[in-house]
């Protein structure tokens, strides 16, 4: 029977199978580079890399960052999530738009501004942090947005009926919170959690400049002191290892999860929750993140610009026009590669369809250099007439953010009610035709967050922009690293300060979309 | 067809190591000079070392112009490199590589800053070798930069001047010393100029950078041809998948020009590699900085195994 069903959907599938299978080509493809690489180790340097007792402590590493970073992060996110969504806050968009914001510090700014600012001389009267717990307190402000949001759109997504039905039936507020909304949350918490976690894992322009030693560290210093492409494969291929291994987990946690209403319509919009006594602390709260993650680096950045003398602005208003040019189309497409995916992961839920989705998150966290390798080596044997266009950039940067893309849609998509398109269906309409004229225009908050999320990481992005970008084509992060390389940070503060601006006007776009419902 | 390639011979590609902020005005100026396009890809050493092997036979690079000899000699190993020619390679007062397939284009020599406040410049040791017992002894805070390549580079210079026993002796006595470890040289020496370290070891041009914007820092010299004096050279080479000869070595050329040399010191702080350029006088002269460097054969610092030398004891 099931074998009917398939064969009868097929067809219909085939608009989202096509693109889908396209993208998972497209994330597969840097895979294969690694092996690649990694293989043509001989056997002796083979067993050297395999069995290096380091190997361990850098798990533990990565293990134990993952998890202080996570706690943090979800310890900022949660109840930030909460304040600006279910209470009588006052502002709560502008609030969400500047929690949003740290989004836009690149990891590797973060460090070097908690660098600069602890130990003596710097600018706070702190001993200098570093290690450990500069890593998780630099990456756990620079990533909680990530959680905050998922977060935020679960809650705006949150029918509050089933909340009073719990209420209604003697629960108290706090009861009910905990036992009917939380468990709401958890796929929402799941994407953005495993975000962070992807992060994390990833990053290597913070724990390098902090020296905290984790697989991206390693493997960094391998592609950057010792021109080891092989030994540099090896440990990727490693971290992939790691990464799979959080899918795994991810996966089993969202098993079986349904959490779509059943009920008619929308969900209604419940009355705010009266801060009243607690307000100060909300404020707090609320204070916190925007205070260490956006204008504590923002002042540390003038600091550190006001102790050489500025040279002028050149190149900021194309490197600014460069930046939007790469990352629109980039978060646009990344956008439409993750529809497909999340559609099929939510809607036909098989372990073709997870895979793919693994592997889209699999792909996010090939160290961004191997990936831009991977595609320079790609394309010049398949589609040589595009390496060094506009056009191969944009795509392999959408390839490598589809992942941060994914989340927010998957979220969205569990919150739309299947019977609605069920019943567009039993009305005549193909999955496809049901899928646009139904879920869609109640996917659009999820689609523009998650495009909103490709776009400041795309700005971010370094390594890739680098080496893919056409011939003197300059960014703004290609022109923060090109004046920090050298030590100039007063002619790197204007364009990281450009970087920031164009985010914030991105999140702006993300909350203002909001308003439509 | 003949037009067409008269056209496509004005136009080079330049694949640069070295930063964006410190080249481009030399690379408009050129453009200016010659007429001839020129269009740069910048990244890292690293990266570029890792990218033309990758692009392997279909590379659109003419040249590779790199921060550092490493890479350099990474290329000509690896068989990316044209040979030049003769006339090229007499150009440069020293430090032409044996393989010949690429020019040196400017000098930084290692130096020790110190803050003149804490330590007397006479007392200072006349060998890097010594400066763990004289930091020891005085008491001094010191900071290192490990994952900084000048500083692996300058590891190697000391494995080839006075072999690993002695490498790996001197790195255990800096260890003991629980050295402040920095992420660049910039961030040492802001600490240097803050009080958190008094000394260690750096690129000339970055201390330089600080006296410039007015801050006050000692320089050291050690005596003549000791490791902590390393010099360490720029250069740029031909790649094999270069198409356009001609103009490549027009690019060389002009960067062994007096005007090029004289923007190097200028706007970047180097050391110049060709006669007749004004020097910096916060500078030494390069007569003086040929001296205090080591004499040895740049292709021969081993990379790989200072690394394994820093990785085995823990520093990396």
């Amino acid at each position: 029977m099931t074998l009917v069903r398939v064969r009868h959907q097929l067809p219909g599938l085939l608009p989202f199978l096509l693109p889908a299978l396209l993208t998972g080509g497209g994330v597969v493809l840097p895979l294969l580079y690694l092996l690649l690489r990694a293989l043509e180790a001989e056997p002796k340097a083979f067993f050297e890399i395999l069995l290096r007792p380091k190997n361990l402590e850098l798990l533990l590493n990565t293990l134990a960052l993952l998890l202080g970073v996570l706690l943090l992060a979800t310890l900022l996110a949660l109840p930030l999530a909460f304040l600006t969504t279910r209470t009588d806050l006052r502002g709560k968009r502008l609030w969400a738009t500047l929690l949003a914001l740290p989004l836009a510090v690149p990891g590797y700014v973060g460090a070097y501004v908690l660098l600069a600012a602890t130990g003596p001389g710097g600018v706070l009267p702190l001993p200098r942090l570093e290690g450990y717990w500069g890593a998780v307190l630099v990456l756990g402000f620079t990533t909680y947005p990530y959680l905050f949001l998922a977060l935020r759109a679960a809650f705006l997504g949150l029918d509050p009926g089933l909340e009073e039905a719990a209420r209604t039936l003697g629960k108290t507020p706090l009861r009910a919170f905990f036992q009917v909304t939380l468990p709401q949350l958890f796929p929402a918490f799941l994407s953005g959690a495993l975000v962070v976690a992807l992060h994390v894992v990833g990053d290597f322009g913070t724990v390098s400049l902090l020296r905290y030693e984790t697989f991206s560290y390693a493997i960094y210093l391998q592609y950057n002191a010792a021109f080891d492409r092989t030994y540099a494969a090896w440990l990727a291929l490693f971290l992939l290892l790691l990464t799979g291994g959080l899918l795994l987990l991810e996966g089993l946690l969202l098993r079986r999860l349904h959490l779509a209403r059943s009920g008619k319509g929308l969900g209604s919009k419940g009355r705010p929750l009266s801060l009243g006594a607690f307000r100060p602390l909300a404020y707090a709260l609320l204070l916190l993140p925007l205070l260490l993650a956006l204008l504590f680096p923002l002042f540390a950045l003038f600091h550190l610009a006001s102790r050489f003398p500025a040279g002028g602005l050149v190149g900021l208003q194309e490197a600014f026009w460069h930046s939007a040019l790469v990352a629109l189309p980039a978060a646009l497409l990344a956008v439409g590669m993750a529809l497909p995916i999340a559609y099929l992961r939510v809607r036909q839920p098989s372990p073709a369809s997870q895979t793919l989705e693994r592997l889209a998150y699999l792909g996010y966290t090939i160290p961004p250099l191997a990936f831009a390798l991977a595609w320079i080596f790609f394309s010049l044997r398949g589609v040589p007439f595009l390496y060094g266009t506009l056009p191969l950039l944009v795509l392999v940067l959408a390839f490598h953010f589809l992942a941060e893309a994914l989340g927010p849609v998957r979220g969205a998509l569990y919150q739309v009610p299947r019977r609605l398109e069920e019943a567009a269906r039993t009305l005549g309409e193909t999955p496809t035709g049901a899928f646009f004229r139904v879920t869609f225009p109640l996917l659009w908050r999820g689609a523009v967050a998650a495009g909103a999320l490709a776009f400041i990481g795309a700005v971010k992005e370094l390594p890739i922009t680098l080496l893919l970008a056409p011939m003197g084509y300059s960014t703004l992060s290609t022109r923060v690293f090109s004046y920090t390389q050298e030590a100039m940070f007063a002619e790197a503060a204007p364009f990281a300060l450009f970087i920031l601006l164009l985010s914030a006007a991105f999140v702006g776009v993300l909350l203002w979309s909001e308003r439509r419902y | 067809m003949a037009l067409g390639l008269g056209m496509a011979q004005q136009t080079l590609t330049v694949y640069s190591g070295r930063g964006q902020s410190l080249v481009e005005p030399l690379v408009k100026q050129f453009e200016q000079d010659t007429g001839i396009r020129v269009q740069v890809r910048y990244g890292t050493d690293a990266q570029i070392l890792a990218t033309l092997q990758e692009e392997g036979s279909r590379s659109p690079a003419d040249i590779f112009w790199a921060n550092t000899s490493g890479a350099l000699g990474q290329a000509a190993e690896r068989g990316l490199l044209r040979p030049l020619g003769e006339s090229l390679l007499k150009v440069p007062v020293g430090f032409v590589p044996a393989s010949k397939t690429w020019v040196p284009v400017t000098l930084r020599l290692r130096v020790l800053a110190y803050n003149p406040a804490k330590v007397k410049a006479e007392e200072l040791p006349q060998s890097i070798l010594d400066l763990p017992r004289f930091a020891r002894e005085k008491g001094l805070k010191v900071g290192w930069t490990p994952t900084y390549s000048s500083f692996q580079d300058m590891v190697a210079g000391m494995i080839l001047l006075h072999g690993e026993e002695a490498t790996r002796r001197w790195l255990q006595e800096m260890k003991a010393l629980s050295p402040k470890s920095y992420a660049s040289n910039p961030a040492m020496l802001d600490a240097i100029r803050a009080g958190e370290v008094d000394l260690g070891s750096t690129n000339h041009y970055y201390v330089l950078r600080f006296q410039r914007a007015g801050y006050t820092f000692g320089v050291h010299h050690f005596k003549d041809g000791d490791a902590g004096n390393l010099a360490l050279v720029t250069g740029a080479g031909i790649l094999k998948t270069g198409k356009n000869l001609s103009a490549a070595t027009r690019f060389l050329t002009y960067l062994l020009s007096p005007k090029a040399q004289q923007y190097f010191v200028g706007n970047v702080g180097e050391y110049p590699l060709v006669k007749g350029v004004v020097p910096d006088p916060r500078l030494l002269s390069l007569e003086e900085a040929l001296r205090k460097t080591p004499r040895l054969d740049f292709e021969k610092l081993d990379l790989d195994r200072a690394l394994r030398l820093l990785r085995e004891l823990g520093v990396l």
